[in-house]
């Protein structure tokens, strides 16, 4: 059957973590030969292997954290409790989620997204009412929403963003992580009961920007197990992450000049001292209330690189930098933007380096400045 | 002639025992150890049969350097098991290592720190490639957890690849040398019968190519002295499994004592079964709710993470990890401290909290009574009968008599390094108070010769031990600015004005993290006074006190430059902040305050609309006085009036520079036509405000003003006149809105024209 809306996963504009990486979990399903938890695609080995990457079998690591939060994060899905990543926007919290469900059930698709307007049929089941008004409640008219098909085939279900949701909504999840049952009282006789598969478990994911973990039922959370996902701790890590995916956004974007490095170390610099609210010099600050996360200071550097590319015809400078700053750090934020004007005047003054002092110069650059 | 070189990570159970074993099977006839050789002929101190933890603490002072550090020994130390094993075989025990107040140390205040931080690169690559977080757990998980067969070999290919190409430090080299000539010569002597050396593993690969290198020498080697004029000493002290595990950066050595002391005794699947049950018993003492199904998750997982890991039993981290993920269950501020590796920050959840405190543990250690005291207590002993101290007593002193103040300071460090029996009961709070004389109670104590002798591992007079116990304060205060006040306050009376290694550097820190402005300035004002002129307590011109200067007044600029509330009344502990700043700016540019800084400050916070109408006065006068700008400030003023809170912006004006209203051409003419022409309702809630601001001139001054007003009115008489009432100000003020009240009632009856004069 072919349709107008047909798109197979490897043309998608970004194919899901089983259809990118199939060579590598086929190498890894291959070379398995530790004893697999019920219901799961891989070993928790291989699955970490996955994630943190494995030399030998030509798997590249996909997230650059502390290998102990893989470890936790697995065993957390092979015992009866969910697993949640809580932690600050922009700490890939999804691409962990993503990758943990295409490693365990070699499927990521069974996502659900949070939003103020989630309802229960989007996460458990709605009805084709078509046929429902013909045939009455029947397996046939019953349409399963992520997490009762998850449940049925046992596979892992992605909650993105539960906190978003309203509580009442959260709750249904209970009884799934609890009895492992669904109940579908629609349906007569035994069909009315869905019980979990081997291998059904829940990976959510939760903002600490957004209203937190703190409004969710004390029921709820404990049927999980908390994980934190913290930016990146190490600042060559973090910088280094920054060049290779500024530098690829840029070559995409036809800039053929690579960013000068040392702006991106002030950059990230920046960036990390912005976000801790500390200086490397130990003075404290007030964080921002914008979200200072690697992946924004990715974007930043992706636009300073265009912007010094498509006005000069060089690399982006620090005066690129500071009006970029102003439109992702401050965004319309007066605040932010007064806390950034502060930081750039006091701050950049007592550090060495040309690259400092060319900020410090183009701190006028900031709207108002 | 054999030789066997252990190379051991310090600290650590595994190599302890590889040790322990290597001697019972060879016997040799010499067991070289790493550790300092000017205690060779006293090694019989340490076999006193001590409780542990103790430590060898090495003090030395000369003209360029001052340095203490210490050599911990606990019972899993591979150095202590090669004593003890020693011992029981018959061996000569010998120390091997340059002593620690040679020039090799002079950074180092942890003899058996771990090498691996001077080796980052190489230790990354192995966890990264292990799949670890980092060196503690990549050791436990290589090591530890795998204790037995080929042991040594594992180790000696560990260490040999994490040294691998590259080349020792200076000191290292040094060391190296040094340690390479004992092993050669103990091979002499022993003729045929083994020789072991247990020694850091970094170390192994040289000292096994130095060893082979051919011998020139006879004898045994010498053992450096130090240089003349200089002072220090070595001797044992109790030690603690708290300061044990608090050596941070490049001093720290493996962490979490009292864990690897229940994997000594018990084996990894007992230490890991009281490491639960421990974190459970703390934390429900303390009412946090553990249940039965948390506990039973926290060993699920843990097992399960120690499989995943492939360790036969939970390791440190598998239990820790499984403990987290049962009993956590909420967002964490700061990343757990065991995947991070250094000291415990600040913030950290209470259940985590409490596992830190668990591994770390309390044992403390006991001297065997035999022991030689530390030579603090000598010291001590003699300073306290020299000023007859040592019996009970009620002195007075005189501070500014030279020989007084010298006892204070004698008292103080007592005080300070907490020996029972000697309280000061009223005396100056801060070194600036205007209180010259001390009143002490001396007490007999039984515990006094206890608490010496424990004092006795901060350094070997009382000069010493008091300032290494204020710097061990400073760095438990952190951000806390009220404790590293009092901290610094107690060093300017116990005369501590030297520089203690990084101290300056720490108290700046803490100093930067202050979030309370007034607080602040109090803390600026009294250092900022003690540097200028405390000629009394000697602490004029100290850089200690200069650091602290220049970091409390950045951090008073930075905080007023974010400080936003334009309708807050004003404050006074705020406005003597930037009086601090402003004296700072003028005095301490020496100690490293940027004029520049403070003047761009102070011109944008004056012309903050948002900021506090106080702050802005006061930053506006500071403005003037830094840019020594001479313009009229006629516009400012008249702005100042317009918003409705005049008073407080006078206040601040006043507070910093209250000379511009006095000075030729200054603004009391406008000053006078301002307040004139403000409502008679308005003028009444201005009221306070502005007597609030003019309590900042003097009475002089405040006569001067009233001089001027008469004449400018073209008055006669004596402003003295004119400021002497006899009412207090609530009465007049009431008096005033009574005239108001009649005035107004006469204007509504007609009798009086709207409006009417007041």
């Amino acid at each position: 059957m072919s349709s107008a809306v047909e798109v197979s996963p490897g043309r998608a504009q970004r194919p899901p973590a089983e259809v990118r990486y199939a060579d590598e979990l086929a190498r890894l399903r291959a070379a398995d030969d530790a004893p697999k938890p019920p219901g799961w695609a891989l070993s928790l080995r291989a699955a970490r292997a996955f994630i943190v990457g494995d030399p030998k079998l030509g798997v590249a690591r996909k997230f650059v954290g502390d290998p102990s939060l893989i470890d936790r994060a697995l065993v957390s899905l092979a015992t009866s409790r969910g697993l949640l990543l809580v932690g600050e926007p922009g700490t890939a919290k999804s691409l962990l989620s993503e990758l943990l469900a295409a490693a365990v059930s070699g499927d990521s698709t069974l996502t659900i997204q949070g939003g103020a307007a989630t309802t229960e049929d989007q996460i458990k089941y709605s009805w084709n009412y078509a046929l429902l008004v013909s045939e009455g409640p029947t397996e046939r008219s019953l349409v399963p929403a992520p997490l009762l098909r998850g449940m049925a085939q046992g596979s892992t279900v992605r909650f993105e963003e539960i906190t978003r949701c309203p509580l009442e909504v959260q709750d249904c999840l209970l009884s799934p992580l609890s009895d492992r049952v669904m109940a579908v009282p629609e349906l007569p006789g035994d069909a009315g009961m869905v019980f979990a598969r081997d291998g059904f478990n829940i990976i959510a994911t939760a903002n600490t920007r957004d209203r937190g973990v703190n409004d969710m039922s004390s029921a709820l959370k404990r049927r999980f197990n908390f994980e934190t996902v913290f930016p990146i701790a190490d600042f060559d890590t973090e910088l280094t992450l920054v060049e290779s995916e500024a530098t690829e956004l840029l070559r995409r974007s036809g800039v053929t000049a690579p960013p000068r490095r040392d702006v991106l170390e002030v950059l990230v610099t920046t960036f990390r001292e912005l976000r801790t609210g500390r200086t490397a010099r130990g003075d404290e600050m007030e964080r921002l209330s914008s979200v200072m996360s690697t992946a924004e200071a990715v974007s930043v550097a992706h636009a300073v690189g265009l912007r010094g590319w498509f006005l000069r015809g060089t690399s982006g400078d620090a005066a690129d930098l500071v009006s970029c700053l102003a439109g992702t750090a401050a965004k319309d934020n007066a605040e932010d933007l007064a806390k950034l004007r502060r930081y750039l005047e006091q701050h950049t003054s007592w550090r060495s380096g040309g690259q400092w002092r060319e900020l410090r110069d183009a701190r006028r650059e900031l709207p108002g400045g | 002639m054999s030789l066997t070189v252990v190379g051991v990570r310090h600290h650590s159970p595994a190599c302890a025992r590889l040790v322990g074993e290597t001697i019972a099977a060879l016997r040799p006839a010499y067991v070289l150890i790493e550790g300092p050789a000017d205690m060779n002929d006293r090694i019989g101190e340490l076999l006193l049969g001590h409780e542990l933890p103790v430590a060898v603490f090495t003090s030395y002072a000369d003209e360029h350097r001052r340095h203490g550090s210490w050599a911990p020994f606990c019972g899993y130390s591979p150095e202590w098991v090669a004593l003890a094993a020693a011992r029981e075989t018959g061996a000569e025990p010998l120390f091997i290592d340059l002593p620690a107040w040679h020039e090799a140390f002079a950074d180092r205040s942890n003899r058996y720190a771990d090498a691996e931080q001077r080796y980052a690169e190489a230790v990354e690559r192995l966890c990264t490639a292990f799949g670890v977080d980092n060196t503690d757990a990549l050791w436990d998980h290589l090591v530890e957890m795998e204790p037995g067969e080929g042991l040594a070999e594992r180790l000696a290919a560990y260490f040999d690849l994490i040294r691998g190409e590259a080349a020792a430090g200076s000191s290292d080299t040094a060391r190296e040398a040094y340690m390479a000539e004992w092993i050669r010569a103990a091979v002499r002597a022993a003729g045929d019968r083994p020789v072991v050396a247990v020694v850091g593993g970094f170390h192994r690969p040289a000292l096994l190519r130095l060893a082979d290198s051919p011998d020139s020498g006879s004898g045994w080697p010498e053992v450096p002295t130090p240089p003349e004029g200089a002072v220090g000493g070595s001797y044992l002290v109790p030690y603690s499994f708290r300061r044990l595990d608090a050596f941070g950066g490049y001093q720290s050595g493996m962490p979490s004592p009292e864990y690897y002391q229940r994997l000594w005794e018990d084996g990894p699947a007992e230490a890991a079964r009281y490491l639960v049950t421990a974190v459970a018993g703390r934390l429900r003492e303390r009412g946090q709710p553990v249940s039965t199904a948390d506990l039973i998750a926290a060993r699920t997982s843990a097992e399960a993470l120690a499989r995943l890991r492939g360790h036969r039993h939970p390791a440190r981290v598998d239990v820790l990890d499984g403990l987290a993920a049962a009993l956590i269950n909420e967002a964490l501020d700061v990343p757990l401290p065991w995947s991070v590796r250094g000291t415990i920050t600040a913030g950290q959840h209470p259940a985590v909290v409490e596992m830190t405190t668990v591994l770390s543990g309390d044992r403390i250690g006991r001297l065997h009574p035999d022991t030689p005291l530390p030579p603090l207590v000598h010291a001590a002993t003699a300073e306290l009968e020299r000023h007859g101290f040592d019996q009970p007593g009620e002195p007075r002193l005189d501070l500014l008599e030279p020989e007084d103040r010298e006892r204070s300071r004698l008292l103080h460090r007592l005080r300070v390094l907490g020996i029972p029996g000697y309280a000061r009961t009223a005396g100056p709070a801060t070194g600036i108070d205007p209180v010259l004389t001390e009143q002490w109670r001396i007490r007999l104590d039984e515990n006094r010769l206890v608490a010496l002798i424990e004092a006795g591992g901060y350094g070997p007079t009382l000069e010493a031990a008091a300032t290494a116990r204020i710097g061990q304060r400073v760095d438990d205060a952190g951000n806390d600015l009220g404790q590293l006040a009092d901290a610094l306050f107690d060093a300017a009376f116990c005369g501590v004005t030297g520089l203690a290694g990084d101290l300056p550097d720490r108290l700046e820190r803490g100093v930067a993290a202050g979030t309370d402005l007034g607080e602040l300035g109090r803390v600026l004002t009294v250092v900022l006074a003690l540097w200028r002129h405390d000629r009394m307590l000697g602490t004029a011109g100290s850089d200690l006190l200069g650091a602290v200067v220049a970091g409390a007044t950045r951090r008073i600029l930075w905080l007023a430059e974010g400080w936003h509330g334009a309708g807050l009344p004003a404050d006074l502990p705020r406005i003597r902040a930037v009086v601090a700043v402003r004296d700072a700016v003028r005095h301490a540019e020496r100690a490293g305050v940027d004029r520049t800084l403070a003047r761009g400050i102070a011109e944008r916070v004056a012309a903050d609309r948002a900021a506090p109408p106080d702050l802005r006065g006061a930053f506006y006068g500071l403005a003037r006085i830094l840019s020594q700008d001479t313009s009229d400030p006629g516009p400012a003023v008249r702005g100042a009036f317009t918003g409705g809170s005049a008073g407080d912006w006078l206040a601040g004006l006043f507070g910093v520079a209250r000379e511009s209203v006095l000075a030729p051409g200054g603004i009391l003419g406008l000053l006078d036509e301002l307040v004139r022409g403000i409502g008679a309702e308005e003028f009444l809630l201005a009221l306070p405000a502005l007597r609030q601001a003019f309590e900042f001139f003097p009475p002089r001054e405040r006569v001067t003003i009233a001089d001027q007003l008469l004449e400018m009115r073209g008055l006669g008489g004596s402003g003295r006149d004119l400021l002497r009432t006899s009412m207090p100000p609530e009465i007049v003020a009431a008096g005033l809105a009574l005239d108001e009240a009649v005035e107004e009632r006469l204007a509504q009856a007609g009798l009086l024209p709207a409006g009417g004069a007041r």
